[in-house]
């Protein structure tokens, strides 16, 4: 084992995205509404030792109860729509959008009209695009770094 | 498979004897679907007997058909399917629960088990990590699992009956984007269809090319696989770095390809080719190292006894119920079933001399569907040497027999056997079908995973490491 870490330390100085700047935090929430599964594994490569997101304060929370970003994947199902939908409600405010990849947002759609509804856009407010069949994992990191500054807020008066 | 399959037109009143007499003479069982036509649903069962490939059709009279389920326990979901969208009913098969529609009764699609203490689990569609929709419905007793009920097709998408009306060259984005990580299988799976149908030979160079493709696939996914199991473990460092090496394995495939999934990489009537003998020595050198590297750390996870105790027992498919319910790919090989689609004798591409990978002991658990995994793993990056080698160029095909209706392609995605079937009429698809490994394998996994504690799941899940995508369509 500790060889297996040795290897990955050495890994993580060579290839990983340089340290942030600053202090920073954002949970993530996924949804996929119908997708091939590329956005998916594009995701979950960013959480590898060559993004390494989790340095950065990223991380994929299990409930939407908990998040800062919703992350859609796919063109949305009629039979997805409802998850959906339930999982944004959950969120508590403010929350963000994302669409993942060229189906959510609208373009290269394939499939029967009867079982779509359409992309994520129809169905809610999106704030971060992040166009590619699939995003590669470095235009995932980058556009989720950049929406860092949407969810830092300045601290209350009673919080500082 | 080069040649489309002889479709023989069966009576309904002979359609269970026909089959009985297919299977006692030998035949297996590919897929069954339905197809609509301007009067009745017809029903198709594809088969094949060596290299000896058929297709027995039926006229469903006012949508009955007698079942074969009995026949070929394989054949459970195809004909759910079946009636779900053709309207299809089988008599005998019951109860016909639903599969792909999802009525509001959950009486229509759960095995209702009573008894002291037992309850319900619902996980899904909406998952804790980053996974694909679908729903499992557990029925416990304490953490001890007595039956699963799988419910799934929250992503169907319904790409087979978008094809239709698609020429054949149209058909293949479809075929394609099913699903990711099946991509280059699914996509070769339909070309060969689609030239078995117009009497298309591909050429030495064109099969080379497309087993590249295949084994690129092979590589990321079974990297991918091996780190998703150590992460179901909770063994971060292992999962960590079989991570990195399907990053490496997927840049491999952008400097081969273009595409990081291989997306585009295959298309019908010939390959696409050109890559430089400079570039292919410096993939076959990083190839290499990606499988030294992953030999290695393999090596490190079979002596850490803390990983083995939770692969090992768990999880177990006997052969005997591996052959009975049509496991396909590793999760069959596991168990000591040595079939693999890429030694068939005439399958249509390139794999001189390849042996269906064998664990030490088909203990059919974690481990060996773990372990099958590894030792594929070399094989492939073997292969993908030895065709670094000499890049294959394009490739073309040539005119060898006469166009068919119907045409069949069958390929050994990283998951398993995985079969497409394509009728055409005037250049037109009429129905195209994807019967993918995942398809095959998801049944089996609910029958795995009872006696199982449920905390085990996610563990028995990521060993067959099954995608939605390519189930739901």
């Amino acid at each position: 084992m500790f060889i297996l870490l040795k290897r990955l330390q050495q890994l993580r100085r060579t290839v990983a995205l340089p340290a942030p700047a600053k202090p920073s935090s954002m949970a993530l929430r996924h949804v996929d509404c119908g997708s091939c599964n590329g956005c998916e594994h594009e995701l979950t490569n960013t959480a590898g030792p060559h993004y390494d997101l989790a340095r950065h304060g990223l991380s994929v929370v299990a409930s939407p109860r908990h998040a800062d970003v919703l992350l859609i994947t796919g063109t949305v199902t009629t039979r997805m729509a409802g998850p959906l939908r339930a999982a944004y409600a959950a969120m508590p405010e403010p929350r963000l959008v994302a669409a993942l990849g060229d189906c959510a947002l609208g373009a290269g759609v394939i499939g029967d009209p009867v079982e779509l509804l359409g992309p994520a856009a129809e169905l809610l407010p999106i704030d971060i695009r992040v166009p590619g069949c699939p995003p590669t994992p470095a235009a995932i990191a980058e556009a989720l770094l950049g929406a860092l500054d949407l969810v830092r807020r300045p601290l209350r008066e009673d919080q500082r | 498979m080069t040649r489309a399959p002889a479709v023989e037109h069966v009576e309904a009143d002979r359609w269970r004897s026909a089959v009985s007499a297919a299977i006692a003479g030998g035949a297996e069982f590919d897929c069954l679907y339905a197809a609509q036509t301007e009067q009745d649903p017809v029903v198709r069962l594809a088969l094949r007997h060596g290299a000896q490939r058929a297709v027995l059709t039926a006229r469903a009279a006012g949508s009955h058909l007698a079942t074969v389920v009995d026949l070929l326990p394989a054949a459970e979901w195809d004909e759910r399917e079946a009636h779900d969208i053709h309207g299809v009913v089988f008599d005998g098969h019951e109860p016909l629960r639903a599969l792909v529609a999802h009525p509001a009764d959950r009486d229509a699609w759960i095995t209702s088990v009573e008894g002291p203490d037992v309850h319900e689990v619902a996980v899904g569609p909406i998952h804790a990590g980053v996974i694909e929709s679908g729903h499992f419905r557990f029925h416990v007793v304490g953490e001890r699992v007595l039956h699963l009920d799988l419910r799934l097709f929250y992503k169907h998408r319904g790409l087979e009956r978008a094809a239709e009306g698609l020429t054949l060259a149209g058909g293949l984005p479809v075929a394609q984007r099913a699903c990711a990580a099946c991509a280059a299988a699914n996509a070769v799976a339909y070309v060969q269809a689609a030239e078995s149908l117009l009497g298309l030979q591909p050429d030495e160079d064109l099969r080379r090319n497309r087993t590249f493709v295949l084994e690129l696939e092979r590589l990321y996914n079974h990297l991918h696989d091996l780190s998703a199991l150590c992460a179901g473990v909770g063994f971060d460092p292992g999962a960590m770095t079989f991570a990195a090496l399907k990053e490496r394995a997927q840049r491999v495939n952008e400097r081969a390809t273009g595409h990081r999934f291989l997306f585009g990489s295959v298309s019908l009537g010939s390959g696409v080719g050109g890559i430089s003998i400079a570039t292919a020595a410096q993939l076959s050198d990083e190839v290499e190292a990606i499988g030294s590297e992953a030999a290695a750390a393999w090596r490190t996870l079979t002596f850490m006894d803390a990983i083995q105790d939770r692969l090992r027992d768990v999880g177990q498919l006997a052969m005997r119920d591996a052959e009975h319910w049509g496991a396909v790919g590793p999760a069959a090989r596991a168990s000591g079933i040595h079939r693999d689609v890429r030694t068939d004798s005439d399958g249509g591409l390139w794999y001189p001399g390849l042996e269906p990978a064998r664990p030490e002991q088909p203990t059919g658990d974690v481990a060996a569907r773990a372990e099958v995994r590894a030792a594929e793993l070399e094989q492939t990056c073997a292969m993908l040497t030895a065709l670094l080698a000499a890049p294959p160029g394009p490739g073309r095909v040539t005119a060898v027999h006469e166009p068919a209706a119907l045409g069949a392609g069958r390929v050994e995605s990283p998951r398993g056997a995985s079969f497409c079937c394509v009728e055409a009429r005037d250049g037109r698809i009429t129905r195209l079908h994807l019967r993918t490994a995942s398809y095959a394998n998801w049944p089996v996994l609910a029958r795995v995973v009872p006696g199982a504690i449920l905390p085990d799941f996610p563990l028995i899940n990521k060993s067959f490491e099954l995608c939605y995508a390519c189930a739901d369509r």
